[in-house]
């Protein structure tokens, strides 16, 4: 089975007449889609719409054309799907194997050979293959993350959602998990939230999302454009520009309205996502 | 030595090796999940059974209460207060282990349970009916333990039908422990209602009582189908 694909038109979800998210547009078929954007920008509530979870309140979506809004067509988004929520609830009592082998029942996979075999491949895939037997409470918080990434692929899903993988990740388990969502993406249509930019970096497509809207929808690169011409370094403390930082050189990075003879240097994801942020007023 | 030639394809002796390693490497079921195999549930099933920690503890509740029962006098000295209090109390083990078997209080990885096939309402009825299941048998048990008693030893059965089918439809609109808090206060109430109202002690178990625990029962199951996408999506918070 190819990539899901997604569409989506005005969604939109009120928490308590809070808009959490807001007049929502994607079309979405393949590759690795980043959600980037600030806690409360609404990532959250927009991966829960695509599991199916939450119902917009406004809106219409289609996965693979199929609406979940009707309860036969939310059964079959959901036989086609892998979601690692924000709190994966990975009890610490339990064995590795048995929460992957758990939540492949629950996705109907009933032949219990079978099943043990997508729950191996689950987690070889994503390194912990040796580690069946062991209890949740004695891995690492780089595993624990890994398990619920493997709880989310088993069965081979069409749409993987991840909310927020690599949060509080060492490096090391940061770069493990990029490579393992990575390899999903030329079969699958990854969506991952992150409020990291460097886990941006590698995707095809970035969603930044601030105030429950989508205020960019491009490529990583198109993302670093933004601050082309914006993004200067210079020696001295800067004063009234639109963000800056000291560098480990010494000098500050800065963006915003370069002065005459500023020395531009070449954007990043970073500079073009903070000129976008909420944070930093464009 | 020999000069057989072996033909033997790499990859299928990988693929057994790869079969034998998995079914090796598996850990061994636990002792309650072993135990509910044995007496014929399939495996997938008795997954669904124990893998959160809120179920397990319902599992061991519901035990101990059934064990309080099972310690009670059933010889000839039994009164018909001891039989009054089993048929209060045995309708409320099932609801117990409905109460801790489903929701975001009980099952950590309930999010993540609900983008699955399975879904709400087919996880929280099948694991009510496991419990139901097994509950009612061992009750059951207890009752037959009850020389004399007929045709009162079984009187809690419909009862226990109707208070955890209460307890699934106020799911609906509470989270499934208030829920079973006030199936369970319902039920109570209304048996103490009806032996101050008739001034016979086992006047809810009777035919009245009977007729108006199946009504209910049906009428219960009826608000859990009608208002099933309710355990189907995160803004209830079942």
């Amino acid at each position: 089975m190819s990539a899901a694909q997604i569409l989506a038109r005005g969604l939109g979800k009120d928490f308590g007449g809070r808009k959490a998210m807001n007049n929502i547009d994607l079309a979405l078929g393949g590759g690795l889609v980043t959600v980037l954007g600030p806690n409360g920008a609404g990532k959250t509530t927009l991966l829960r719409c695509l599991a199916t979870v939450l119902k917009p309140d406004t809106g219409s979506l289609l996965i693979d054309g199929l609406d979940p809004v009707h309860e036969s067509d939310r059964i079959e988004i959901r036989r086609r799907l892998g979601y690692l929520p924000q709190e994966p609830g990975l009890a610490g009592s339990a064995k590795v194997f048995d929460l992957v082998d758990y939540m492949a029942v629950l996705k109907d996979h009933t032949e219990d050979r079978r099943r043990r075999h997508l729950v191996f491949d689950a987690l070889e895939r994503v390194g912990l293959a040796d580690r069946c037997t062991d209890k949740v409470s004695d891995l690492s918080g780089g595993m624990r993350q890994r398990l619920g990434v493997a709880q989310a692929l088993v069965g081979s899903p069409t749409l993987l959602l991840l909310d927020e993988p690599a949060a509080g990740l060492d490096p090391d388990e940061r770069f493990r998990l990029r490579e393992i969502v990575a390899e999903r993406r030329h079969r699958t249509t990854v969506v991952q939230s992150t409020h990291l930019t460097e886990e941006a970096a590698i995707s095809d497509i970035v969603l930044v999302m601030a105030g429950g809207e989508i205020t960019f929808d491009g490529t990583p690169a198109a993302l670093a454009q933004i601050a082309t011409g914006r993004a200067w370094v210079q020696a001295d403390q800067p004063v009234g520009v639109r963000a800056s930082w000291r560098q480990p050189d010494g000098t500050y990075r800065c963006l915003g309205t370069p002065p005459v003879g500023a020395t531009l240097v070449e954007p990043t994801l970073e500079d073009g996502y903070l000129l976008l942020s909420s944070v930093v007023p464009a | 030595m020999s000069d057989t030639q072996w033909n033997i394809d790499p990859a299928r002796i990988d693929q057994n090796w790869r079969a034998i390693t998995i079914e090796l490497d598996a850990p061994r079921p636990g002792p309650i999940e072993a135990g509910l195999r044995r007496v014929g549930f399939p495996a997938h099933l008795t997954r669904l059974m124990v893998a959160t920690p809120g179920l397990r503890r319902a599992w061991y509740l519901a035990v101990a209460i059934v064990v309080v029962l099972a310690l009670a006098p059933f010889d000839d000295t039994a009164t018909r207060d001891d039989l009054f209090n089993l048929l209060l109390l045995a309708p409320l083990v099932p609801v117990l282990g409905v109460a801790f078997s489903y929701g975001v209080e009980s099952d950590p990885a309930h999010e993540a349970s609900l983008a699955t096939p399975m879904r709400g309402i087919r996880l929280l009825i099948t694991r009510a009916a496991v419990i139901m299941a097994v509950s009612m048998g061992v009750l059951g048990l207890v009752s037959l333990m009850a020389p004399g008693r007929s045709p009162w030893a079984f009187a809690w059965v419909l009862p226990a039908f109707a208070v955890t089918t209460l307890a699934l439809a106020l799911m609906t609109v509470l989270t499934p422990r208030r829920a079973a808090g006030v199936a369970a206060a319902v039920w109570i109430v209304g048996v103490f209602l009806a032996r101050a109202v008739s001034s016979d002690l086992l006047a809810a178990f009777g035919a009245q009582g009977q007729a108006l625990m199946l009504v209910s029962t049906i009428a219960a199951l009826a608000v859990v189908w009608l208002r099933r996408e309710q355990f189907d999506r995160l803004e209830s918070h079942v």
